[in-house]
């Protein structure tokens, strides 16, 4: 019976109950596209990451800091027997880090020349062009954002130096084998890419390295001597620091659109209740409790978000379904700002569960923000609200 | 003997003026038997409507004692209140008071469903309301699609629906027609008659007094005569 009224309330309500569901829904709206963009934003580069440098697992040598570049040129260790076991079943999988300097038509550049087996087949790189058999010059890859950067482009051949064991710098040249699209950021800025053993005989350094990338998450337990493994959370943990603040900042966004939307919301049911005094009033003669009258309220509140939900579906379909097939892209030039997930277009996944916490809570304050005008009703003499009296 | 079902003993009410109280009612003294068609008559804050709202349980007295029904209106809880209303009591107003969003047979099927009746039983005591009425023909309708006399016929079928004992009518004609009006009190006097419903009306109506088989004058919120031999 509330129900029903509640809802014929709403349809009688016209334009007023029209804007405040339109409100609601583009409130909606942007909550869930601004959700399903973190969301699919973490999972793409975390995917992207995951299939181009981490594979299941890393062990890193714990000299390794990623945020010190004077610990780079130290960053190395052998492996251990066990290891070297390991590494020859293709279970692990053996990287070498070498800063480096490198002159593409005489320049100086930094860089990091990394070290993966041509043979290799863990990660997404096509690490099988960088086989030196029967070359004159090194083959590297790089990505092309480090194209970009370096000038560099595929057949153009340029100078390395880098520092031996010893402390001897040793110069080398090099050919661009090939520049590809590397997703994963980390694994394209300020990098080149070379065949390991190459790596090592420039570096006079046979057997050492600097991560292991794992094939299976179990191989963990292989974490001893120099080397430690790196969970998700420590690989990714930049990411999810950059999360964390976008996160808070979203947060400030959500609670600005949901104080708008609920201004309008109480606005109208503050509006509604001093209105239908009478009705009010009436309700009260035809023995409804003052309890029914502010549910009734209420419930038309909540009426209004679980039609803005509905109409944010309809509404906010095209939008979704757009971003879900083509994707949301970047321009070019954000590439090189290395943030993760954005090089190639995030296509939009729907977290279903969060953005149904996140409607409910809504829901919740909507009918909050509902009651609370109707607190007035309880102190509402029946016999003043039948005469329109203002109490 | 008849029953007695509403005893007013002693009873005033005043109203907060600023720092003093205003009396609206002045130790007011009555006794209502069941199926009469009384009415409360008198001049413009005389204290018909206060005396209503009072019987009705809308309102309690400031002193006295008004039982209605074997309750007690002062020691009344809200509740308590909201459900002799519900069960009991039918009240007809000078604007009609319908809700403006359902049509004629959801108005009058509103107060059964309070009472949670079955739907089959319900259909059936709507539909026969509104056959009380003459309205048969309009009951789709909305309130806004109704003329004044209707509403207010719409307005008799929602009071007496529910087969009430007691049936409070607020100045029922004041928005009326004369010919209107001779058809509300006729309606409401065969329903006094076929049902035995207690009906007290307060007005200053000459038509609805002249109708009324009891009338009890106010003055200045007290009883100056209660005529039972005054009615048609």
């Amino acid at each position: 019976m509330i129900l029903r009224l509640a809802f014929r309330n709403i349809v009688a309500n016209g334009w007023r109950s029209i804007t405040n569901m339109l409100v609601l829904s583009v409130v909606l709206i942007v909550i869930v596209w601004m959700q399903a963009m973190y969301f699919s934003w973490i999972r793409l580069a975390e995917t992207q990451q995951i299939d181009w440098e981490y594979a299941k697992g890393m062990l890193r040598v714990r000299s390794y800091d990623a945020n010190d570049p004077f610990s780079w040129e130290d960053s190395h260790a052998p492996l251990s027997a066990q290891m070297q076991g390991a590494v020859q079943q293709g279970e692990l999988m053996p990287v070498l880090l070498s800063p480096a300097s490198i002159y593409p038509q005489g320049r100086l550049m930094s860089a990091m020349l990394k070290g993966i087996p041509h043979d290799q087949n863990l990660v997404k790189l096509p690490a099988k062009i960088l086989n030196p058999q029967g070359r004159d010059m090194i083959p590297v890859l790089m990505g092309t954002v480090m194209a970009r950067s370096t000038r560099l482009s595929k057949g153009d051949v340029f100078s390395i130096r880098v520092k031996d064991i010893n402390g001897s710098f040793n110069a080398v040249d090099a050919i661009v084998e090939d520049v590809i699209e590397i997703p994963a950021v980390t694994a394209d800025i300020g990098s080149i890419w070379m065949d390991l053993a190459t790596l090592r005989e420039v570096k006079a350094m046979e057997d050492e390295t600097t991560y292991l990338v794992m094939a299976d998450a179990g191989l963990k337990s292989l974490e001893q001597g120099e080397f430690k493994h790196i969970d998700k959370n420590e690989y990714f943990a930049d990411l999810y620091q950059m999360l964390k603040n976008e996160r808070f900042q979203q947060a400030l966004l959500y609670g600005l659109l949901l104080l708008l939307a609920m201004l309008a919301v109480f606005d109208t049911q503050a509006l509604a209740v001093f209105r239908r005094r009478r009705e009010i009033g009436t309700l009260a003669a035809l023995g409804f409790t003052r309890g029914k009258i502010s549910l009734l309220f209420t419930v038309e509140g909540a009426l209004y978000m679980l039609f803005a939900g509905g109409l944010s579906a309809v509404l906010g379909f095209p939008l979704f379904w757009y971003f879900a097939k083509v994707g949301f892209k970047l321009p070019d030039s954000y590439d090189e700002f290395g943030i993760q997930g954005f090089s190639e277009p995030i296509r939009f996944v729907y977290p279903m569960g969060e953005i149904l916490v996140i409607f409910a809570l809504i829901l919740l304050l909507t009918i909050w923000v509902s009651w609370i005008p109707t607190r007035q009703i309880s102190r509402m003499n029946p016999v003043d609200a039948l005469r329109g009296k203002v109490n | 003997m008849k029953e007695v079902i509403a005893t007013i003993k002693d009873m005033s009410k005043a109203f907060p003026t600023g720092p003093s109280q205003f009396w609206a009612l002045k130790h007011i003294n009555l006794q209502f038997v069941r199926g009469e068609f009384s009415g409360f008559v008198g001049p413009s804050g005389s204290g018909k409507t206060t005396l209503l709202n009072i019987l009705g349980s809308l309102d309690g007295p400031t002193e006295g004692e008004v039982e209605v029904l074997g309750a007690n209106v002062h020691q009344l809880s809200q509740k308590a209140a909201s459900k002799l209303r519900s069960e009991h009591i039918g009240f007809i107003f000078q604007t009609y008071n319908l809700l403006p969003v359902y049509n004629v047979y959801e108005n009058v099927e509103f107060p059964l469903l309070l009472l949670k009746m079955d739907s089959a039983k319900r259909d059936k005591m709507v539909k026969e309301a509104i056959a009380w009425v003459g309205l048969s023909d309009k009951i789709k309708s909305r309130p806004a699609q109704l003329s004044g006399g209707q509403c207010q016929r719409v307005a008799i079928a929602r009071a007496m629906v529910k087969k009430p004992e007691l049936v409070l009518a607020d100045e029922p004609t004041a928005n009326l027609d004369t010919e209107n009006s001779h058809h509300i009190l006729d309606t409401m006097a065969r329903l006094n008659q076929e049902l035995g419903t207690t009906f007290i009306f307060s007005t200053h109506d000459e038509k609805v007094i002249k109708y009324l088989k009891r009338v009890i004058r106010l003055v200045d919120g007290e009883v100056a005569s209660d005529d039972l031999a005054s009615g048609i």
